[in-house]
């Protein structure tokens, strides 16, 4: 399916990153930038030792440069640590930003499903109903002639809103968590491949659960891409893949359509690579025109 | 009564239209934006227009400046707005459009109430006659409001004065106030003598009163 250095190089990296995550480097960065420091002074007083004795030194003067240029190594890494922690703030601004407008966007988005479907569909199942006991009171008190179908008519078209504002707070309700996702990534994956409308193959390897946060994006990532290949790649058939390596989880999704996807600003793409940028995870997109494509979601196991 | 009808729900519209056809009214027009009520309301000039707040394009209150804009152009057509959340400045911003022509007309109703068909007909006659209808939900955030507020003529209500100052803000006569307190109508006039004087109404004409008591109360 692919080659096997893609699949080496990727637990490399998931084993470096688990490593970074569990490093006391990443948990306690002061005390390891004062050891740094230490050694680094260490090394310059050493050198400086080496060249008072200079005298008695004689050709092995050089050796002073090693302690010196050790202290320069030393500094230049506590330099770029630093950097690295400038540029990490920086992103981790950046994605919370996108974490903030995502829920506000989201909770906008549920809220005008709600008021467009749901509860307009029961306002006016209260309608009718209303309205059925109006009539029927009259009835009752002579006031109008008995018309049982008429009542029967709108207890119907009651009955048949109610059932559908049932569905669609129920897809709503899936759209916010999946309550399948409770049984498991794999499970959920492989309902939503057996609701596509696309025969989909699934490769499912998950060991491990990854934290909840994980598959809940892992899990609305596939769906998204599924849904963009069964709606806009014209393929026959699709391929999802979700494997937990020890760090990282991959969602993969390959299908034989078009081609020609891009992450274009304000687009579903677009959407799906701010989602998993606020979990440090990456979105790998390889769509030439004409065919086919393969996206590619890493995520860490755990956010 | 003829009657606009603007949701931009189609299965609202249907059941509105069910409802008022049954109660002998005619909708004239149904509609499912602002602008198209306007238009409607222009061409048919009905006796009442049940709005919705939100509305294509932007979802937000266009239903509300539609319906202020029906009472400043129209006011031989009474407006009643009506919504699945309740927000005491909407009100506020009606009532105030309804004042400056010197008679009501407006009414404020959750969507809920719908379900009480008479009720509802009820209402959207009282304002097409030039009343008003507000939902007692309404009434309630306002009165908290008012209790919260340092309005003096307002703070110096009984209890009893507040429930039937209440009762008029939804736009209830005297009689219904009695039925609804469950005492007699003397007692009420009582109560509604009261509250003129407290809120400082000089005696003049008794309707227009009501109004500017339910609109003190709004201000507080």
């Amino acid at each position: 399916m692919y080659a096997p250095n893609n699949n080496a190089s990727s637990s490399a990296r998931a084993i470096l990153m688990e490593f970074l995550v569990r490093s006391w480097e990443y948990r306690r960065p002061r005390l390891w930038i004062g050891v740094r420091f230490a050694c680094g002074i260490f090394n310059v007083a050493l050198g400086l030792l080496l060249l008072a004795f200079v005298h008695q030194l004689g050709q092995l003067t050089w050796l002073a440069a090693i302690p010196l240029a050790g202290a320069v190594l030393i500094f230049w890494t506590v330099y770029q640590l630093q950097q690295d922690s400038v540029r990490r703030v920086q992103e981790l601004e950046q994605s919370r930003a996108h974490v903030v407008d995502d829920s506000a966007a989201r909770l906008r988005r549920i809220e005008r499903d709600l008021h467009d479907g749901a509860q307009a569909q029961l306002v006016a199942v209260t309608m009718k109903l209303g309205l059925a006991t109006k009539k029927v009171g009259r009835m009752i008190d002579g006031a109008e002639p008995v018309d049982l179908d008429r009542v029967m008519d709108l207890v119907a078209a009651a009955h048949h809103g109610a059932k559908e504002a049932v569905t669609e707070l129920r897809d709503l309700a899936r759209g916010i968590h999946p309550p399948v996702l409770d049984q498991g990534l794999g499970i959920a994956l492989t309902t939503l491949a057996a609701r596509s409308e696309l025969p989909v193959e699934l490769v499912i390897d998950l060991p491990e659960r990854p934290s909840a946060a994980i598959e809940t994006i892992a899990y609305f990532c596939a769906a998204e891409l599924l849904t963009n290949v069964t709606k806009h790649s014209g393929a026959r058939r699709a391929t999802l893949e979700a494997v937990h390596a020890p760090g990282l989880l991959r969602v993969r999704v390959n299908d034989d359509g078009c081609g020609g996807a891009r992450v274009e600003a304000g687009g579903g793409l677009a959407g799906l690579a701010d989602r998993i940028s606020t979990v440090d995870g990456r979105l790998g997109l390889r769509s030439p025109a004409g065919g086919p494509s393969e996206i590619t979601v890493e995520l860490p196991s755990r956010a | 009564m003829r009657i606009v009808i603007a949701d931009d729900s189609a299965v609202v519209r249907v059941g509105l239209i069910e409802i008022l056809a049954d109660s002998g009214h005619e909708v004239v027009a149904a509609v499912g934006t602002a602008d198209d009520l306007i238009a409607a309301v222009d061409e048919h000039r009905p006796d009442a227009a049940v709005v919705d707040v939100r509305m294509p394009p932007g979802y937000t209150d266009e239903g509300l400046r539609a319906a202020i804009a029906i009472r400043r152009d129209h006011p031989g057509t009474g407006v009643l707005v009506f919504s699945q959340y309740i927000e005491t400045r909407y009100a506020a911003d009606l009532l105030g459009a309804a004042s400056g022509g010197g008679a009501a007309g407006v009414g404020y109703l959750l969507k809920d109430r719908v379900a009480e068909v008479d009720d509802f007909v009820e209402a959207l006659s009282r304002v097409a006659a030039g009343g008003t209808a507000l939902d007692p939900e309404v009434v309630t955030q306002l009165l908290s409001a008012s209790r919260a507020s340092r309005n003096d003529g307002i703070a110096t209500l009984t209890a009893r004065e507040h429930e039937v100052l209440a009762l008029m803000a939804e736009g209830r006569s005297n009689a219904a106030i009695a039925g609804i307190l469950v005492v007699s109508e003397r007692s009420v006039e009582k109560h509604v003598g009261n509250i003129f004087a407290k809120l400082s109404l000089a005696p003049s004409d008794a309707d227009h009163r009501r109004v500017l008591a339910v609109l003190r109360y709004l201000e507080s």
